[in-house]
C-alpha cells in the first residue's frame, strides 16, 4: 500500500520537476527564475533536514486537527443525524459554511490567537470538518432497513443502537471519507502556516517565495508529499484493520 | 374473535397514478396460520405493512384490538453482523425466553448456525434466523412475507406446523407464493386481486392440516384449484 502511494507520489513529482526543467530549457529561463538540476539537488540537500524537522511539525498539527475534525464530526453527526429542526439547521449551516472558503477567514484567527500551535490548529480544523461533517451527517442519517426494521417495529431501537448499525454497516464508506479528510487537514495546516504563522513548512515555503528559491519550494514539496503519503497510508492501513475486524 | 379487519381500503401511492387498493375489505377472524396470496406486484407487502401500522395515507379504516401488537416481517431483514446470531437473538430477548430459543432453534434445525456470523448463512438460514427472533418477541398477529423464501420444502413443512403447535393462540399471515403449501398449511387463504377486478379480495379455506405428511391431496387440489379460479 505504501511502496504503491509513494511510487505514484514520487512518479508525479518527478514528471512536474522535469516538465519546470524542460520549460527552463526550451523557453530560455534564467536559474534566478528555474534553478538548473544541480542547483535544485544542492538546496535539497541543504534544507533536507530543517525541512524534515518543519514538515513533521506541520504533520503533527494536521494529524491533532484531523483527530479532533473527526471527534467534531461525529459528535455532531450523530446529533444532526435526525430530521428534527437541529439536524436540519446543523446540517443547512454546514452545508453553507463548507461552501465558504475558509482559508479567507484565517487572518481574523491569526489576528485573535496570534501566530501559534492554536491558530493553526484551529485553521486546520475548520479547513478539514465541515466537508468531513456533511459526509459524516449524509452517511448516519441513512437508515438501514433492512436491519433497523426489526428494532423499529419491536419498540427496542435507541439512538446508541440505530449509530452502531449505520455505522458498522457503513464502515467501509467512513474509513473512505476519513482518509480522504486527511488530505484537508494537511492542507488546512500547510495554508495556516502559509498565510501567518512563524513555524512549519508552511511557513518554510512562505520564507522560500519571498527569497523566490524555487529549489527550496521543490524541495518542501516533496516532504510534504512524502508525509502525507505516509499519513494517508497508515490510515488506510487502520481502516483495513478495522474493517477486517468487522469481517471476521 | 375478530383478529383484524379492512374496510374499505383505497390507496395509491403518493405522486403516482398507480391504484392498488379500491375498496379493499378483508377479515380474519380467528387465531391460526393465515395466508395472504396473490400475484406479485398487487400489493400484497403494501396491505402487511398497512396491517401492521407501518404504512399511513389510505382511506378506509383497519380495524384490530388496540392492545394487540402486530409485528410484520420480511425476508429481505438482517441481523447485525458485529456478534454471533445466538448472540444477537439473546439481546433482544428476555434472559428467561433463553429456552424458547433453544426449542425454536432445534426445531428450525439452527442450531449448528447460531455461533456464525448472519452473512456466513445461506439464504434459507438467515430467514430462519431472523424468524426466529421475531418468534421470540411478544406479538399477537405476526405477518411472514416470504419469510421461509429459500428454505427447502421439507423444513418448511416442519416449521409450519411447529408455528402451528407452538403458537396456536397467535396469529399468523403468511405471504408466499406457494400455492400448494398455501393450500395444505393455511386456515384463511385472502386471495388478493387486481383493482380492476372487484371485490379486491376473495377468502378461501385452506386444508389447515397440522401433520405434513397426512392430508388429502384431492381435497388440497381442490383448493389451489379455488385459489386459481379466484385469483
Amino acid at each position: 500500500m505504501l511502496h504503491k502511494r509513494l511510487q505514484q507520489f514520487v512518479l508525479v513529482y518527478a514528471a512536474g520537476v522535469l516538465s519546470l526543467i524542460l520549460m527552463k530549457y526550451l523557453l530560455h529561463l534564467s536559474d534566478y527564475v528555474i534553478p538548473g538540476p544541480l542547483e535544485i539537488w544542492r538546496t535539497a540537500l541543504s534544507v533536507f533536514v530543517r525541512y524534515l524537522r518543519n514538515v513533521a511539525d506541520t504533520l503533527w498539527i494536521a494529524v491533532v486537527g484531523h483527530l479532533i475534525s473527526i471527534l467534531l464530526a461525529f459528535a455532531i453527526g450523530i446529533a444532526g443525524r435526525r430530521a428534527s429542526w437541529i439536524g436540519s439547521l446543523i446540517h443547512a449551516a454546514a452545508y453553507n459554511i463548507q461552501a465558504y472558503p475558509m482559508v479567507a477567514v484565517a487572518p481574523i484567527i491569526f489576528i485573535l490567537l496570534g501566530d501559534g500551535i492554536i491558530a493553526r490548529l484551529l485553521i486546520a480544523v475548520m479547513i478539514c470538518y465541515f466537508p468531513l461533517l456533511l459526509s459524516v451527517i449524509s452517511i448516519l442519517s441513512e437508515p438501514v432497513d433492512s436491519v433497523e426494521h426489526f428494532y423499529e417495529a419491536t419498540g427496542r431501537m435507541n439512538w446508541r443502537l440505530q449509530m452502531r448499525i449505520r455505522a458498522y454497516e457503513n464502515i467501509h464508506k467512513l474509513t473512505t471519507v476519513i482518509v480522504g479528510s486527511a488530505t484537508m487537514a494537511m492542507v488546512g495546516t500547510i495554508v495556516a502556516e502559509f498565510v501567518a504563522a512563524d513555524a512549519g513548512i508552511g511557513y518554510s515555503i512562505r520564507i522560500a517565495l519571498y527569497q523566490s528559491d524555487l529549489s527550496k519550494i521543490l524541495a518542501a514539496l516533496f516532504l510534504i508529499g512524502i508525509s502525507t503519503s505516509l499519513y494517508l497510508t497508515a490510515l488506510e492501513w487502520l481502516g483495513n484493520v478495522i474493517q477486517r475486524k468487522c469481517q471476521a | 374473535m375478530m383478529q383484524i379487519e379492512c374496510q374499505n381500503i383505497s390507496f395509491q401511492y403518493p405522486h403516482t397514478d398507480i391504484r392498488v387498493f379500491q375498496q379493499l375489505n378483508c377479515r380474519i377472524d380467528d387465531a391460526g396460520f393465515h395466508a395472504l396470496f396473490g400475484p406479485s406486484g398487487l400489493g400484497k407487502t403494501t396491505l402487511a405493512r398497512m396491517m401492521a401500522h407501518e404504512i399511513g395515507g389510505y382511506s378506509g379504516q383497519i380495524l384490530s384490538d388496540s392492545s394487540k401488537k402486530i409485528l410484520y416481517t420480511h425476508n429481505m431483514e438482517r441481523l447485525p453482523g458485529w456478534a454471533s446470531i445466538g448472540d444477537i437473538i439473546l439481546s433482544s430477548i428476555p434472559v428467561s425466553d433463553a429456552e424458547r430459543m433453544q426449542m425454536l432453534t432445534d426445531a428450525f434445525g439452527m442450531r449448528p448456525c447460531m455461533n456464525a456470523r448472519f452473512r456466513r448463512l445461506s439464504l434459507g438460514q438467515k430467514n430462519r434466523a431472523n424468524l426466529i427472533r421475531y418468534l421470540l418477541q411478544d406479538f399477537d398477529m405476526l405477518i411472514m412475507d416470504e419469510s421461509l423464501a429459500n428454505v427447502d420444502e421439507t423444513t418448511r413443512g416442519r416449521i409450519i406446523i411447529t408455528l402451528k403447535t407452538l403458537f396456536a393462540e397467535k396469529t399468523f399471515l403468511y405471504i408466499s407464493h406457494n400455492m400448494l403449501e398455501v393450500a395444505r398449511f393455511c386456515k384463511d387463504i385472502i386471495v388478493l386481486r387486481s383493482p380492476d377486478r372487484l371485490p379486491q379480495v376473495q377468502t378461501l379455506q385452506g386444508q389447515d392440516i397440522m401433520d405434513a405428511e397426512s392430508f388429502s391431496m384431492p381435497a388440497v387440489e381442490q383448493t389451489m384449484l379455488e385459489i386459481v379460479h379466484a385469483s
